[in-house]
């Protein structure tokens, strides 16, 4: 939003305490009761936080689409439709007693519901056919064995990856920033009574995966591991037990004859419940006029039997009044509406809108050391600027590799069914008109590599992790991919001045005023040295210049005079590789697994760091491109070890159908010498390494080759 | 790197603050404090002893480092540093993780085979390096470590083989998560399966092997299991192994996940509990090395008890064993802590000193150096400790290594609780199904060196945990260590 129409979050202590949502624990009961006569509005979040202050069309939009209304008016105004819950399955996952309160009157189930009451002037017969009309519905569920259950642990996972977010935190929970039990908790979304609602199994099950059953996105598919997930239903129905299978489940519900299905499924057809919800076997109505004759319409004051009825506050109507004026031709209001709605503005912020709430704000963690940045999640402004499209994609279907901040506690949940949607339509939203292009010339390519380093360059390697390369200082975001993530043409706005798009960001201008620090770099020419940095990281080869350099430093093996051995995981030679390296600058790669010789190098002969010191134990290489290999050969014979003589040079031992063959290496004047001798019977077949000259010495009982180049 | 001298990091075992029962000599650690979990960590000049192998050669202590060398510590029992040396006897070799003498020669692992180092000439250096084993199966994976040889009573030599970790693929080569012993013909010959990180093999008196395990996939808790043919203890990764025409039996059934391991181990007949669980942070988290107490009193009051090393937390755990019902169990104490790093190593010398190899690299520890070894040796005074803790039909039996204030025996000294784990393919698991039992009548007995339990309600195949408060010696001392864990895997009748 260029010119905010919306009004910003007001400060806490302003903002109307219209419906305090406590957790049903000791303290929080008696406010919870309090409220409970006075409460009962829908609470439609991107409309309490940002359009409760006076009347605004852009608020009563946002009611028009979390109320459910264009489901049955159709042109929500919002990109993701809102819609409830899949009704399937429930005789499983809800206890009858609830809902039948619930559709009694929704407020009953949960403070702030937006499902409106639809069964006033229905009789007691009436909600009992729909309830076993509802009990039908559903494949079954087979819920999977017990697990061990932690409710301390789901707590830890409830407060710390992004529940609190949009929820409330437990009356007894201490963060090291917030504790729960002074939480204000005006702007958080009440959850239902869940011990009254559901069982531990069932709300695992929801846990686990909410898009099965919530398709829009309003409670998003939060990505927890199996156990993750038991443990959060622990602790939200607070379950102490460790063994879950010891916590019953949804009470089963009565049978029910055909004839009662059949009257409560015609009810709920009647009633047009398909239009919000997704019920097997039944379909929605057509878009549906908006009129009504004169008091007698959805906004009424008073129940209309046919109609739903929500008890709106005269804010909430008015806004809606104003909305429904200016609904033909209305255009939205950039993201606005949609990130409001989908309640986005939990974590994120978008041109200064949003971010995590003045209570919630406290309960994100993560790094500290990296300033807010290390604990918030990003900003949206300019997103689909930002973002190439591909990256973007994967991170709205919350792809695990598309994570690049693992220091944010706080977890992107995935929004599959919509990210191709949201993608484009945010592409198309933040698209520049006339982006400045990237000064990208690849002869800069080296120059980038300087850049990004701390000997001259703007030492970006300073905080910015490289690939598995660590910062030398703080773990900022890893710069080896940003080529896949961001867009040049971003890039290149963004570090012209990081504070515009973060205000508060660690990351400082490197140009400031568009002006290079370096003068002697490119001439100082601020655009190609942005150009070469991108150009650099695009090209993906090396790293940037100032990293401990490993490779061929205080590790490498230098044989004096005496041959070097070192075994070794090594490219093209197997696990079991020993190598040796020669005075005289040529060596070996012995292949034990296939019992023959794998390679043979000229040059520098081999950086043991990682062989000595590396836990992740990679494959080596040669520290020299001069390599000769031998020709791909299977087994070879069963290696049975080598011995030294007494200047050091190896023989290998082979044995061979039940014979032993010995191979000695040796290196002189620039030559490796190969002599194969064997127990008995004929000479064995040799192969030697393609590019090389090789003399052959034929005796009796042994050959001798020697390798040299001309 | 630091060569020599008493060490200045404070033990104590006994209670008396100048008299400690075991007296600590450093031989040589990293010089300073050192994140071994840095990426940038590297090693100091000189010789870089992450202890991976202890054997007493002759007067001679061998030591195996995790960079690839064999080293002969000269002189290793002596008091002054500068009489003690070293010779590098053997190099170039792939992460030892264990030596063993055999006939004159030095057996180690390396990753891909068991190697036997000999010194032909009588130079004090190797100079041949000879296949002694191998058969298993290496990917590259970096967690597919390779231990032992450790010699059983029968002669028999065992290897155990770590699982990889992180692509699952590398399991399903040949043997990974798998024990057995080298075969006459130079062959690994398997014959167990199911482990993780079986990082520590050692035999007990009698010659029966036992293994540590690690806690990580598949094993909740860190447990020590009794090694022999034909058992299952209970890492799934591990199972694709049987599929070979070598695998030595079948399974008859492969036990469900996401159950209490007593429900587990009802499923399958080779299915095995540990001899004892070592319950997570209350004793251990990674357990390395065992080796037996054999000491006639040279190393205190334990003989034929089990030290096992432990990574994490940089120390000692003392395990004491019996068969009940034909199978070993037992229960399992903390005996030392406060190393400078992790302890990877144990080795005794002939006159009960203890040699202790460390090395953090990798993981991390309690220690804040990277590697050491140092030398322990029992100074005459006796602590005062749980020794044993025996199951009997109607409870425990506990003995004390000296006789107990009788006026700390109360009701409120002792409580006990059980539990077991969750079996699941998950990194570790918690206690569950805990219940607290009743101790419903208590007897000193022998004037006060024991003192029997008896105890409501105890549960075949529970870790039952004692808790002791206040318990004094006669003297006037507190128990080394309060508590102790006993696995009930049977009760005796």
């Amino acid at each position: 939003m260029k010119d905010s129409k919306c009004k910003r979050e007001k400060p806490t202590g302003l903002v109307h305490r219209r419906n305090p949502v406590g957790w049903l624990t000791q303290q929080g009961l008696i406010l919870f009761l309090l409220v409970t006569s006075l409460q009962a509005e829908p609470h439609v979040i991107g409309f309490e936080r940002f359009h409760s202050a006076e009347a605004s069309v852009e608020g009563g939009a946002i009611l028009f689409s979390e109320l459910g209304c264009a489901n049955c008016h159709g042109d929500s105004p919002v990109k993701v439709e809102r819609k409830g819950p899949k009704l399937v399955d429930l005789s499983q996952r809800v206890e009858r007693e609830w809902l039948r309160e619930f559709l009694r009157n929704p407020e009953n189930g949960r403070k702030g519901s937006t499902m409106p009451s639809m069964l006033h002037g229905m009789s007691d017969e009436n909600l009992g056919d729909i309830l076993a009309f509802l009990g039908t519905i559903g494949k079954g569920i087979k819920f999977r064995a017990g697990r061990h259950a932690n409710a301390e642990r789901g707590s830890a996972i409830y407060h710390e990856k992004g529940c609190v977010a949009c929820h409330a935190p437990t009356a007894d929970y201490r963060g090291p920033h917030g504790s729960g039990n002074d939480f204000d908790a005006s702007l958080a979304i009440a959850h239902p009574d869940l011990q009254a609602k559901t069982s531990l199994e069932a709300l695992n099950l929801f846990l686990s995966s909410p898009s099965k059953y919530r398709p829009d996105s309003r409670m998003p598919h939060i990505q927890l591991e199996p156990q993750e997930a038991i443990d959060v239903a622990a602790h939200l129905l607070d379950i102490q037990a460790s063994d879950p299978r010891e916590v019953s489940g949804v009470d089963d519900w009565p049978e029910s004859t055909v004839e009662e299905a059949a009257r409560g499924k015609a009810l709920v057809q009647k009633m047009n419940c398909a239009a919000c919800h997704e019920i097997p076997g039944l379909k929605p109505d057509g878009v549906r006029e908006i009129g009504g004759d004169g008091a007698h319409h959805c906004l009424s004051k008073e129940k209309v039997e046919g109609l739903p009825f929500y008890n709106l506050t005269d804010l909430q109507r008015e806004s809606l009044l104003l909305f429904l004026q200016k609904k033909d031709g209305f255009e939205g209001d950039g993201a606005h509406l949609t990130l409001a709605a989908l309640n986005c503005y939990a974590c994120h912020d978008r041109d200064s809108v949003g971010g995590p709430t003045t209570a919630a704000n406290p309960f994100f963690v993560g790094n500290e050391g990296l300033g807010d940045s290390g604990r918030l999640p990003p900003p949206l402004t300019g997103i689909g600027h930002k973002l190439k499209p591909e990256w973007l994609k994967g991170v709205l279907e919350g792809k695990a590799e598309n994570r690049v901040r693992p220091y944010v506690k706080t977890q992107m949940p995935a929004y599959a069914a919509h990210a191709a949607g949201l993608t484009e339509w945010l592409e198309e939203l933040d698209r520049p008109d006339d982006p400045v292009p990237l000064e990208d010339r690849a002869d800069d390519r080296d120059v980038g590599r300087k850049l990004l380093g701390i000997q001259g360059g703007v030492n970006c390697i300073t905080c910015h992790n490289w690939g598995e390369q660590k910062s030398l200082g703080i773990p900022a975001v890893d710069l080896s991919n940003l080529d896949k993530r961001l867009q040049p043409t971003w890039f290149r706005s963004y570090l012209l001045n990081p504070a515009e798009y973060r205000p508060g960001t660690l990351m400082p201008p490197l140009w400031p005023g568009g002006k290079s620090t370096l003068p002697d770099v490119l001439g100082g020419d601020t655009e190609r040295q942005i150009g070469a940095i991108w150009n650099f990281i695009e090209d993906g080869e090396g790293i940037p210049e100032g990293f401990p350099d490993r490779s061929g430093g205080q590790f490498e093996l230098v044989p004096q005079d005496r041959p070097m051995i070192q075994r070794t995981f090594f490219n093209k030679s197997g696990t079991k590789a020993i190598l040796v390296g020669f005075p005289g600058d040529i060596h070996l790669a012995f292949d034990g697994q296939k019992g023959k010789p794998a390679l043979i190098w000229r040059g520098a002969f081999f950086d043991a760091y990682d062989t000595w010191f590396t836990r992740a134990a990679p494959f080596g290489d040669p520290l020299s491109e001069d390599v000769y290999p031998f020709p791909e050969a299977e087994q070879a014979g069963r290696f049975r070890g080598y011995e030294l003589d007494g200047d050091g040079n190896p023989t290998f031992i082979v044995s061979k159908e039940g014979r032993e063959i010995r191979e000695k290496f040796s290196v002189t004047d620039g030559k490796m010498i190969r002599m194969i001798s064997w127990s008995d019977g004929g000479a064995p077949d040799v192969s030697h390494p393609e590019g090389v000259e090789t003399i052959v010495e034929e005796a009796d009982d042994r050959l001798t080759f020697t390798y040299f180049w001309k | 790197m630091v060569i020599g001298g008493i060490a200045s990091l404070a033990f104590s075992l006994c209670a008396e603050e100048k008299k400690n029962s075991y007296e600590v000599f450093e031989l040589m650690s990293a010089s300073s404090p050192n994140d071994s979990r840095s990426k940038e960590w590297k090693p100091g000049d000189g010789i870089t002893m992450e202890v991976s192998g202890i054997e007493w050669v002759d007067g001679k202590l061998a030591v195996a480092i995790r960079k690839g060398e064999v080293w002969m510590v000269e002189n290793p029992l002596a008091n002054d540093p500068a009489e003690i040396s070293y010779q590098l006897f053997a190099s170039g070799l792939h992460e030892p993780l264990g030596v063993t003498l055999d006939k004159g020669d030095l057996l180690v692992s390396q990753r891909a085979e068991i190697t036997r180092l000999r010194d032909s000439d009588g130079d004090g250096v190797a100079d041949a390096y000879l296949t002694e084993c191998d058969g298993w199966n290496v990917s590259g994976n970096y967690h597919a470590y390779a231990y032992g040889p450790e010699r059983d009573g029968k002669d028999q030599l065992w290897v155990t083989l770590n699982l990889g970790m992180g692509n699952l693929a590398d399991n399903r080569i040949g043997w990974r998560g798998w024990g057995g012993i080298i075969g006459d013909d130079g062959r690994f010959v398997p014959k167990s399966l199911g482990m993780r990180s079986p990082s520590g093999l050692g035999r007990n008196l009698v010659g029966d092997m036992f293994f540590t395990d690690q806690q990580g996939t598949w094993i909740p808790a860190t447990p020590v299991y009794h090694l022999r043919p034909g058992v299952f203890y209970g890492n799934q990764e591990s199972l694709e192994s049987l599929k070979l025409p070598d695998a030595p039996f079948k399974m008859k059934a492969k036990p469900k996940p996401n159950q209490p391991y007593p429900d587990a181990l009802a499923e399958s007949p080779e299915f095995v509990p540990p001899a004892v669980w070592l319950p997570y942070n209350k004793m251990d988290r990674s357990a390395t090395d065992i080796e037996l107490i054999d000491q006639k009193g040279k190393f205190g009051p334990f003989d034929g008890q089990l030290l096992v090393g432990e990574f994490t937390n940089s120390s000692i755990n003392r395990v004491f064993l019996e068969k009940v019902g034909g199978e070993y169990q037992g229960a399992c104490f903390r005996f030392m802590q406060g190393f400078p790093a992790a302890v990877v190593r144990l080795c005794f010398s002939p006159d009960g000193q203890l040699f202790v190899g460390m090395t953090n690299r990798g993981w991390s520890s309690l220690g804040n150096r990277s590697y050491g070894l140092q030398r322990i040796s029992y100074s005459g005074i006796t602590p005062f400790a749980m020794q044993e803790m025996r199951a009997k039909p109607d409870g425990f039996e506990l003995v004390f290594t000296e006789p107990v204030d009788p006026d700390t025996v109360t009701p409120e000294a002792f409580s006990m609780m059980s539990y077991t784990y969750e079996y699941s393919s998950a990194y570790g698991g918690e206690e569950i199904l805990t219940k607290q039992h009743e101790i419903n009548g208590i007897e000193i007995q022998e004037g006060g060196k024991r003192i029997r339990l008896k105890v409501k309600g105890c549960r075949p195949l529970f870790v039952h945990e004692l808790r002791t408060a206040g318990l004094k010696s006669a003297d006037g001392k507190a128990l080394d260590f309060p508590n102790a864990y006993y696995t009930l895997n049977k009760i005796p009748k």
